[in-house]
């Protein structure tokens, strides 16, 4: 070669941007869920109390609802959600089983510190129809993080505390180090929630289940620390091209 | 709540290991940690009854059955014939009192007693108060201790709105505000009921003649109190989760019993004031519901002494002990049933959910792949802001006094962004973040919005290296049509960012509804597979560039330099790219100009250092005959 006719400039890469990692996770977890059968719904991120407490169980002298806890908006008259939940209650309202609605999106709660932050990501799951059980709870806790954290993952239940369902778990795997790590929080629909959304608990029952979607980013991309995800910082968000 | 592992053994009639009892603990849903054989447990708040050793007891009862660990004290009591009024039966339907007078001194305190002191870093107050705080860790019921020569008139307990202020038994002087329960003599308050006692009736280690109150107080009417008045206090904490209705009587005799190990008692009187509230609940004796809320098969024979074991009574129907707040239905039982078996040892079945048509169009996942593509990196902002509008929403109480408002606009979150990364040297920036904001008009109204926002260089390739992200690049990119302004790209002045940066600064937000489906439709939706890589933490050092111009005269080796170049690695070196090429017809060579961008994890980077990657990294082309890096 030694005419410039017959050079080929250096090939053009294009310029790929990322989606924020946070969302990247989010849209696998929801797409997971709609493969497994769950149905994609929305709701608003302000809430009423009624909808984000009360339908679900969440007695006006739960912790959770005090100031400190809770961003209240408008003199009281609303929250900002603390959880998707209700998104599933509005939706549950709609409906009549069998139904498997999938929510997520943004939550907050009044937290700052290096493990929490005011505003964080949740999906959340919600199954409703006749005879479904624990065991059936189990088994979609275990294809869900399976498919996460490969076949060979142990997986522990412990129990827990919800007021919207009754028996609750929290559901730990272990790490590669030996130790217990907490993954999400389920259970089966407490029967209250049933009936406040008008659907006969004596002949339907329901599983539900909620990941914060920074945690599980956090462990399957190795980042330690929650707030590197909010500093929109290029050299961070380049790596999750 | 710390308990020393011995103590529980007393609790028990097997007496398990440690790693036994922390297996059935976790199996029980009581996660803890062990030092020195003393469990820190953490309780859901649904199990107050288990803050002490008789709870947490009650619940291993049914692995390791039940022993009686301690005395009473059993003999007849005189009544008391206390001054008491109570106000407000309906927050507290039980209270007992007991007088008790001793003589003498406790010289020293009896190995249980002291060991809740020595092994569990319990601080000594006085004799009466220390007894009291150890019953609460044995039996878990608050009781307090009036000095009984203060309490000289009418004891009064209301639940009423006061506005007083009132000096804890620590010195803290507190303004109480709002409805409280509290006791009070000659309407002044000496106790802020469930929570703390007062200064001025408390209990000193001269006292020889104390007045024990213990009572149910309805959790409804404590909650919150301690977070309100900044009061750290065991006994809200227990009484917030509801204690035993009917064990007040038991722990008086106790307190007696613990007494009379250490002193002399002169004189004891007792009386218990009960508005008979202490009604049990029942639920129907129903295993197949069990069964089917868990999905397993468990004998009734078995069922019922699972929850024997538990304390539960069986009757014609299943009655809760009155220590279980939290258990009212068969879900609540299930999952009683559940623990005892095992979460983990309940078998999955298989779940299939029928699979219904979902016709979300998946809009905003196309148009957020369409920016990707054209080289935008998402963001995601807290929508917490200083800015005021009319139509802002206010939060009542917010983390930062200063951000108390919802933004109505993502324009200056992104903006931040963008300055961040210019103050870390980044010279191409293009940013977009898709958000639902909230705004009031009458009501509150909710919006899906695109803000874009960019400003540099077009790119890092040499077709774009030297031409600036501009209104043009925005309007193409998003399809407009100059005669039908569909949105309005602002130019963001420089003037008040303070910055040393001249490029332009380019904003665009717009409705989600408002833009063109057309420029998104051929985008992929949204991605069904990801690559979890493993995030490499970011420097926080300075980077440093360097740019270089190739000269080749020997057109042969060309294609080599250029794979080379594609591929350089060193440990220091974070991009590299080929920011010029041009061809020289008159000479027949090629300039080909190469940036190397320096940053190091771990310090900054000193000259020497660049060097010397610099050298290791280009030797190998300068070296080539034909080639040349003029000036270098």
């Amino acid at each position: 070669m030694s005419s410039l006719d017959k050079i080929n400039p250096p090939a053009i890469s294009k310029d790929i941007g990322t989606l924020h990692p946070i969302n990247q996770t989010k849209d696998y977890l929801l797409n997971l869920l709609t493969q497994i059968g769950f149905k994609e719904v929305h709701g608003p991120e302000i809430e009423s109390e009624d909808f984000n407490f009360d339908m679900l169980n969440i007695k006006k002298s739960h912790p959770a609802r005090q100031m400190h806890d809770t961003f209240y908006v408008e003199d009281k008259s609303n929250v900002l959600r603390t959880h998707t939940s209700p998104v599933q209650i509005r939706s549950m309202l709609k409906s009549q089983p069998p139904i498997a609605f999938s929510s997520a999106g943004k939550v907050y709660r009044k937290d700052d510190d290096a493990t929490h932050l005011p505003m964080f990501h949740q999906v959340e799951g919600i199954y409703v129809d006749k005879d479904v059980t624990f065991s059936n709870l189990k088994d979609l806790i275990h294809q869900i993080l399976h498919n996460l954290f490969g076949k060979d993952v142990e997986i522990r239940f412990r129990p827990s505390y919800f007021p919207f369902t009754e028996p609750s778990a929290e559901v730990d795997i272990l790490s590669k180090n030996g130790k217990w790590l907490e993954i999400l929080g389920c259970g089966i629909v407490n029967p209250i929630v049933l009936k406040n959304c008008n659907i006969d608990p004596e002949k339907y029952s329901g599983l539900a289940f909620g990941l914060g979607v920074e945690r599980i980013a956090m462990l399957k991309y190795g980042v330690n620390d929650i707030r590197e995800f909010y500093k929109s910082n290029l050299d961070f968000l380049g790596q999750f091209k | 709540m710390k308990f020393i592992y011995k103590d529980l053994l007393h609790f028990l009639s097997d007496k398990p290991s440690i790693k036994n009892l922390s297996e059935r603990l976790f199996q029980l849903g009581h996660e803890h940690e062990i030092n020195c054989e003393v469990f820190a447990m953490e309780f859901t708040p649904n199990r107050g009854d288990c803050l002490s050793l008789i709870g947490l007891s009650r619940d291993l009862n049914v692995f390791f059955g039940k022993a009686q660990p301690y005395k009473i004290f059993q003999e007849e009591i005189e009544n008391l014939n206390l001054d008491f009024k109570n106000l407000s039966p309906e927050v507290c339907p039980k209270i007992s009192f007991l007088e008790i007078e001793i003589e003498g001194n406790a010289k020293e305190y009896k190995p249980y007693l002291e060991n809740y002191f020595s092994l569990l870093g319990n601080k000594k107050v006085n004799f009466f108060t220390d007894i009291s705080n150890y019953i609460s860790y044995e039996l878990g019921q608050p009781t307090h201790c009036f000095d009984a020569n203060t309490i000289k008139y009418q004891l009064i307990f209301e639940n009423k709105i006061c506005e007083k202020s009132f000096k804890t038994l620590l010195g803290t002087d507190i303004n109480l505000g709002g409805k409280n329960c509290i006791f009070s003599i000659n309407d002044e308050i000496i106790s802020l009921a469930g929570v703390m006692g007062g200064m001025s009736t408390a209990c000193s280690t001269s006292t020889k003649k104390a007045l024990i109150e213990c009572a149910y107080f309805i959790p409804e009417a404590i909650i919150g109190k301690s977070v309100k008045y900044n009061l750290a206090s065991d006994a809200a904490h227990k009484f917030e989760r509801g204690v035993d209705i009917q064990l007040q009587e038991e722990v008086l005799r106790r307190f007696i019993q613990i007494v009379r190990d250490h002193v002399s008692i002169k004189n004891i009187k007792i009386q218990t004031f009960d508005e008979g509230q202490d009604q049990k609940a029942k639920i129907p004796i129903d295993v197949k519901r069990i069964n089917k809320i868990l999905g397993i098969d468990l004998e009734e024979e078995k069922y019922l002494t699972h929850l024997s074991k538990l304390g539960f009574g069986i009757e014609k129907e299943i009655v809760v002990p009155t220590f279980r707040h939290d258990i009212a239905s068969q879900n609540d039982l299930a999952e009683e049933i559940a623990r005892v078996i095992g979460y983990n040892n309940i078998e999955s079945k298989p779940l299939k959910i029928t699979k219904k048509l979902d016709k979300s169009t998946d809009d905003v996942n196309r148009l957020k792949n369409y920016l990707i593509k054209n080289g935008f990196s998402e963001v995601i902002n807290f929508p917490f802001t200083a800015n005021e509008e009319k139509k802002s929403i206010s939060i009542d109480n917010p983390l930062d006094s200063n951000k108390n408002k919802l933004r109505t606009s993502l324009k200056n979150s992104l903006l931040e962004n963008l300055l961040y990364n210019e103050r870390r040297q980044k010279d191409s920036i293009k940013f977009f973040e898709i958000s639902d904001l909230y705004t009031k008009n009458n009501e509150i109204t909710q919006e899906k919005k695109l803000g874009i926002i960019i400003s540099g260089r077009k790119s890092h390739n040499y077709l774009d290296f030297s031409k600036k992200l501009d209104n043009a690049y925005l309007s193409e990119l998003l399809n407009q049509d100059s005669k039908k302004q569909a949105f309005v790209i602002e130019e963001i002045s420089r003037k008040e960012l303070k910055t040393k940066k001249k490029d332009k600064i380019f904003y665009l937000e717009i409705s989600i509804d408002k833009i063109p489906k057309h420029l998104f439709k051929d985008s992929e939706s949204r991605i069904d597979q990801i690559n979890f890589i493993k995030y490499q933490s970011v420097s926080e050092f300075p980077s440093s560039t360097r740019d270089f111009s190739f000269s080749i005269k020997d057109l042969e080796k060309y294609n080599a330099v250029i794979d080379y170049l594609s591929d350089l690695n060193d440990k220091n070196l974070k991009d590299a790219f080929i920011f010029d090429f041009y061809e020289n017809k008159k000479l027949n060579e090629i300039k080909v100009g190469v940036r190397l961008i320096f940053q190091s994890n771990l310090n900054t980077l000193s000259e020497e250092d660049i060097q010397k990657s610099v050298n290791e990294l280009l030797q190998p082309i300068i070296d080539l005959e034909g080639i040349s890096i003029p000036g270098l």
